[in-house]
């Protein structure tokens, strides 16, 4: 059983998603970009590319640095937000990655680099990122105990 | 009386009665044997920026239909185009936004899950309805001023001209999903907006940066925030897909919008002076705006759960997302070099205060 969060889930996830095209459900198109999460102590980049998701890997702070767009919140929302997915089969209307970015104070994207034209491509991708997390729920996830 | 018509014999014989066609045509081209290759994500508009086909000037003196590459060709009349300067529409990222967009296309009739819309209270419906009301006014007024100055952009630019004719396409898809959502749960259109932005972003006929300005750094902004809030306060699948898919329709405009700006500032000698008149002017009409009642009490209501909620955390929430619209606002003119923070008008700074 993967452990959330580790490489060997995302491969899982990305797995899932990449292999049921009705979980695409971001307007079904060409999505072009690098993001970078941080996930408690770790970093990982996800790729995606076309109508894929061409990579996911655990990644340097500096190559974070260089992604498009940063998703960083504490922990806790990030494991309430998988858990939530988990229970509902996608994300319930207060976990989505949208009203987790409202209710942040800071708000959970940023561009590294403070470029308006990266940053927007959170919102130009949202579902993207939306559909991945969502195609976790079919992913048997063990969740990381906190240290 | 018709001439009798003869068979040709062989291939190599014209046709009787038929003029021999002239083939003088044939070895005008100022560049043969261009041969663009797909690329790994096909082949895109972009990627045939080679060669000649390449070359985008600073200004383009050919006021004909001639496709940037073909050969002019004499005595074709001139056209009314008086966006003619690349600065005055150009945005580097226009031909990967136009493929993106016939990419992401969606289609309200067949992909919204209509069946999932329930029954709401009569406020929150009637609270949805005004706001899909107020927004496709808001697609309607975007819809025309692309047209408007559509039609007056030189074709050396078609990249911008091609993508534009997205984002129309786009306006026109939110006008439909829009009245489709009004009309299919029990309620129906509300009040129309009094439209003073509308009506400032119409009538901007300085040029199309100048609506630009108005049209997505001011008013856009601000209407990105509503499709956020929007989205959390989804009632349904229906309104989810809606309201996510119609926020990736205008992140893609403002992209555009943003990038435009951000040229026309830095390849445009007194372009930030302008932006910033012109912010101080539109302002003003954006703060009368945001002070109406229709539009905030239909936003706190939803974000209330009615009109209860509506007086309390509703409006609170919408005052928050007032407030997270101008921190965005004044974020992005920042980076493009026109400062507002200390200039900005003194009821929307209001809003930034405790």
């Amino acid at each position: 059983m993967a452990i959330f969060p580790s490489e060997e889930w995302f491969q899982e996830v990305r797995q899932v998603y990449n292999s049921d095209i009705s979980l695409h459900s971001g307007g079904g198109g060409a999505c072009e970009t690098t993001a970078g999460f941080y996930i408690g102590d770790a970093r990982y980049l996800i790729e995606f590319a076309g109508l894929t998701c061409a990579q996911v890997r655990q990644s340097s702070d500096a190559e974070l640095e260089e992604s498009d767009f940063i998703i960083e919140m504490p922990m806790a929302s990030w494991t309430a937000m998988v858990r939530d997915v988990q229970q509902n089969g996608k994300a319930s209307s207060s976990q989505t990655l949208n009203s987790l970015d409202l209710n942040m104070e800071e708000g959970i994207a940023r561009s590294p680099v403070d470029d308006q034209y990266k940053q927007d491509l959170f919102y130009r991708y949202n579902q993207n990122f939306q559909d991945f997390f969502n195609a976790s729920s079919r992913v048997e996830t063990q969740f990381e105990e906190p240290s | 009386m018709s001439e009798e018509m003869t068979e040709s014999t062989s291939e190599d014989e014209p046709t009787q009665g038929v003029p021999e066609p002239s083939y003088d045509w044939m070895g005008l081209t100022n560049q043969w044997g261009t041969r663009v290759k797909p690329g790994e994500h096909g082949l895109r508009l972009g990627d045939l920026n080679v060669g000649i086909y390449g070359e985008i000037p600073e200004y383009w003196d050919d006021q004909t239909r001639r496709p940037r590459g073909a050969l002019p060709r004499a005595g074709i009349p001139p056209l009314p185009f008086s966006l003619r300067s690349k600065h005055e529409m150009w945005a580097d990222c226009a031909a990967d936004l136009y493929e993106e967009a016939i990419q992401r296309r969606w289609i309200p009739a067949t992909e919204v899950p209509w069946d999932t819309l329930e029954e709401l209270p009569e406020d929150v419906e009637r609270a949805v309805c005004q706001i899909c009301t107020e927004l496709s006014q808001c697609a309607n007024t975007e819809l025309e001023i692309i047209t408007y100055w559509q039609d007056r952009m030189s074709y050396g630019y078609f990249e911008v001209k091609q993508y534009l004719a997205t984002a129309t396409f786009d306006c026109a898809r939110h006008l439909e999903v829009l009245r489709k959502r009004a009309l299919s749960n029990g309620g129906g259109l509300g009040v129309e907006s009094r439209g003073r932005v509308n009506r400032m972003i119409l009538e901007s006929s300085g040029g199309w940066t100048e609506a630009v300005v108005y049209l997505y750094l001011l008013r856009g902004t601000y209407i990105t925030r509503m499709l956020t809030g929007l989205l959390s306060f989804a009632h349904n699948d229906a309104e989810a897909f809606i309201y996510s898919h119609m926020l990736e329709d205008h992140a893609r405009h403002l992209t555009y919008g943003y990038d435009h700006l951000k040229y026309a500032a830095t390849h445009h000698e007194g372009a930030t002076a302008i932006m910033r008149t012109l912010l101080a002017i539109g302002e003003g009409h954006m703060a009368r705006e945001l002070k109406d009642g229709v539009v905030r009490s239909a936003m706190a209501i939803i974000f209330g759960g009615g009109i209860q909620g509506g007086r309390t955390y509703g409006m609170e929430r919408y005052l928050l997302l007032v407030r997270e619209y101008l921190e965005d606002y004044l974020s992005i003119c920042e980076w493009l070099g026109v400062d507002r923070k200390e200039s900005l008008h003194p009821m929307l700074k209001s809003y930034l205060e405790d």
